[in-house]
């Protein structure tokens, strides 16, 4: 038994590339007992819900290793043994596309409005565009976790924007642009969880200013809501809250169109302009561009679908969704208050709808909450508490896969760092903007096109490499773009406060 | 003869020019005008004395909306006191411009569930504003040039209980109506500190009562820390008790942990 096991060793190694490097996360021993024991034909408990392959060639795309989603809420410690348990938590396609929907269709579409105001026909162009542009990045940056392996056949090798980062610059610096990715993905994710308890905090104080209650004093309140997400296990549960999210933003958007039809008679169709406010517009570019930004989730959702071909076709509805959706509102909401459209849509609105807006979007922005949360947590997880010293720290899950008690301590302190983030720091969107457009527009635009050239290189055909390099360069521009007038921003708001 | 007559006379007319001026100082009242010492730079200090000791004491920075009249330092101050009403008058440019307050102390019941108390309490009820449009810094091409009083109507501002000081930083904002074409001209006075009656001791005010904007803002301010701290509280206890649920539950393992006895058992 064991000289065939050393024989299936060598045909697996000799089978795939260094790749497989990065299946050695299973145990050696487990590795050399299960194909040694399969070998002889024995099947085991261990290994039974796994099917019945040849051994060890190709995978399909179960044979996964651990990574994000819900193995990280399961025993995280390498072993293979749970992978056949893996199955009861994966996410079908509709919850995937919650939870897209969740990421594209965020709180800057009460923005939209007044970029149509400064761009007129452009700004609706713009948001077409960008949802087509950032469809194509995601399926590219899919693209980049599978490797066709000797026999033809896609198999997932990567299972993480880390992993991708780590494989392109794997010949001299191995961990850099891993560890490049891990520090842009969790400001990004930190970022968007602050600006969602400030968002809340904001509404309510603006929604019953009659109340003793500041500003600071609703966020408290909000967070201590927010507080039972560390206890959140599975992309599944995760899901069911993108859902809720997705129907109230559904929800705020017939109230807003509903009152704007009801004023069907009064629209400007002669104000939607053909020319760009040039000082204004590029502000509502960045609004635009960036609340496309849904490639941090994507590797961890493919990876825990249960039919990952089903992926293209939930990307592209989701992105249809959102841009017609957006459009729509953007559109609608314009014609119906011309130049008097205000920065955000629900100033707009009489009171009574106003009040109501207010209330979905206070729900919709707790909502959200739960899924940048849950992807920070495993970013951080995978990066700093690895078992047997592959991290700083010790693993946060115990050996029955239930998370440790100062775990959930953890966990909690990050949901009131976000909560000491959005109290204490001053003129939050800003410097939210500021970090969206290097951030969001490396991991959404410029990362993966540049890993999907350097990956696959050989396999690209001409108009690929043509849209890959235009991405890159248009997405350079707009991060440029969008820096330097946050960091002009940010410089007026603190000379005002200042002065003031 | 007419020496003595001349030192008698002289005596008798510098003894009676230093009655009346030692009458004058014990009868007059003493308006001082302290504004050195407040630390905002708009705010005054107005100070009306009375038989040697502080019957009235104002400190409040007063500005005006439409002709950005603010108060000076160095005005004239002019006050009455009483047991029952009190005037303060703040006169500058020679009297171009002149801002009078009256205060009134009264009786008021306050009657919850058949219970009725006697409250005293001090208000203003008056505040006037006269002003010239003649003037040249202030006014250009003025409609009606001359002398002009803007007054409140049916006033009742800073209830305060009698006895204790107003205090509010917060701006207070009071309409008057010119006696020029009905205009209407709005004053705000912030940083306000007043007592009109009842000084206990000489330029020390008695015991500050709060208006509700500050009452609020002290409210908003600790209501921050207070739910913070509830919200830590529960934070810890739910920790606890996860702990205490973890240990309670622990699954029996099955398994060896340690991996080299399996390679015993099959190997």
């Amino acid at each position: 038994a064991k000289v065939s096991g050393v024989f299936a060793r060598i045909g697996f190694q000799a089978a795939t590339d260094e790749e497989a490097l990065g299946f050695a996360e299973c145990d050696d021993l487990d590795y050399d007992y299960r194909q040694g024991m399969r070998m002889d034909g024995v099947q085991t408990d261990d290994t039974g819900g796994e099917p019945d392959r040849g051994g060890m060639v190709e995978g399909d795309s179960h044979y996964q290793r651990d990574g994000a989603g819900p193995r990280g809420s399961q025993a995280n410690t390498g072993t293979c043994e749970e992978l056949g348990a893996q199955d009861k938590q994966k996410i079908t396609a509709w919850e995937a596309g919650w939870n897209v929907t969740n990421a594209i269709q965020g709180m800057f579409v009460l923005g939209l409005p007044y970029a149509i105001l400064h761009g007129g026909y452009l700004g609706l162009f713009l948001i077409i565009f960008a949802a087509v542009v950032c469809c194509y990045t995601g399926k590219i940056l899919i693209a980049c976790l599978y490797e066709e392996n000797e026999d033809g056949e896609r198999v997932r090798v990567r299972d993480s924007y880390v992993d991708i980062a780590n494989a392109c610059c794997a010949p001299r610096f191995p961990a850099l642009g891993g560890h490049v990715v891990n520090v842009a993905q969790i400001i990004e994710l930190v970022m968007t969880c602050i600006l969602y308890v400030v968002v809340s905090g904001n509404l309510m104080y603006n929604s019953f200013p009659s109340l003793p209650i500041s500003q600071k004093a609703w966020s408290v309140i909000a967070t201590s809501a927010l507080v039972p997400c560390a206890f959140l296990k599975s992309l599944k549960s995760v899901s069911k809250f993108s859902l809720l999210c997705s129907l109230a933003h559904f929800v705020i958007n017939v109230l807003v169109l509903a009152y704007c039809l009801s004023r069907a008679h009064d629209w400007a169709w002669e104000k939607v302009k053909f020319y760009i406010d040039v000082k204004k517009f590029p502000i509502s570019i960045g609004i635009i561009v960036f609340s496309y930004t849904s490639q941090i989730f994507l590797p961890s959702l493919e990876g825990n679908m249960q039919k990952p071909s089903e992926f293209h076709c939930m990307m592209e509805w989701t992105h249809i969704a959102a841009c017609v959706l957006k459009g729509l509102f953007a559109l609608v909401a314009y014609l119906t208050w011309a130049d008097a459209t205000k920065e955000v849509i629900t100033d707009n609105l009489p009171g009574g709808i106003r009040a109501w807006v207010n209330i979905f979007l206070v729900a919709k922005a707790l909502l959200s909450y739960p899924l940048p949360f849950f992807a920070a947590v495993e970013v951080l997880e995978k990066s700093l508490f690895q078992d047997e010293g592959r991290a700083l720290f010790p693993n946060c899950y115990g050996s029955g896969g239930q998370l440790k008690s100062w775990g959930l301590g953890l966990r909690i302190a990050l949901v009131i760092f976000t909560l000491l983030m959005a109290i204490f720091v001053p003129h939050f969107a800003l410097l939210m903007g500021l970090t969206g457009s290097l951030t969001g527009a490396g991991l959404c635009f410029l990362l993966p096109s540049l890993f999907h050239l350097r990956l696959l290189w050989r396999k690209l055909l001409w108009h690929q490499v043509f849209f890959d390099v235009s991405i890159f360069v248009i997405g350079g521009v707009c991060s440029i773009s969008g820096f330097i007038h946050s960091i002009e921003g940010l410089i007026e708001a603190f000379k005002y406060n200042i002065h003031d | 003869m007419e020496l003595i007559r001349f030192r008698t006379l002289d005596s008798v007319g510098v003894f009676l020019c230093f009655l009346w001026l030692l009458s004058k100082v014990l009868s007059e009242q003493e308006v001082e005008n302290l504004s050195g010492l407040s630390a905002n730079p708009d705010k005054d200090i107005f100070v009306v004395r009375e038989n040697g000791t502080t019957c009235l004491m104002a400190e409040f920075a007063l500005i005006t909306e439409q002709a950005t009249l603010a108060l000076p330092r160095g005005a004239e101050i002019e006050g009455k006191c009483g047991n029952t009403d009190a005037e303060l008058y703040v006169s500058w440019m020679n009297n171009a411009y002149t801002f009078r307050i009256y205060f009134s102390k009264e009786k008021r019941t306050v009657g919850s569930d058949g219970k009725e108390k006697e409250t005293e309490i001090w208000k203003i009820n008056k505040v006037q504003l006269v002003y010239d449009t003649s003037e040249s810094s202030h006014f250009i091409n003025a409609y009606n040039p001359g002398k002009h009083t803007a007054s409140t109507h049916r006033l009742s501002a800073l209830v305060t209980p009698a006895g204790r000081s107003y205090v509010c930083t917060a701006q207070q904002t009071l309409t008057l109506l010119s006696s020029d074409h009905q205009k209407g001209i709005t004053i705000s006075m912030s940083d306000i500190q007043i007592q009109p009656f009842d000084i206990k001791s000489d330029f020390v005010f008695s015991e500050p009562y709060k208006c509700m904007t500050d009452q609020r803002e002290q409210l908003e301010e600790t209501l921050p820390l207070v739910l913070g701290l509830i919200l830590g509280l529960i934070i810890v206890i739910t920790v606890t008790i996860y702990h205490f649920h973890l240990k309670l539950t622990a699954p029996q393992s099955q398994l060896p942990r340690d991996r080299s006895l399996y390679k015993n058992i099959f190997l």
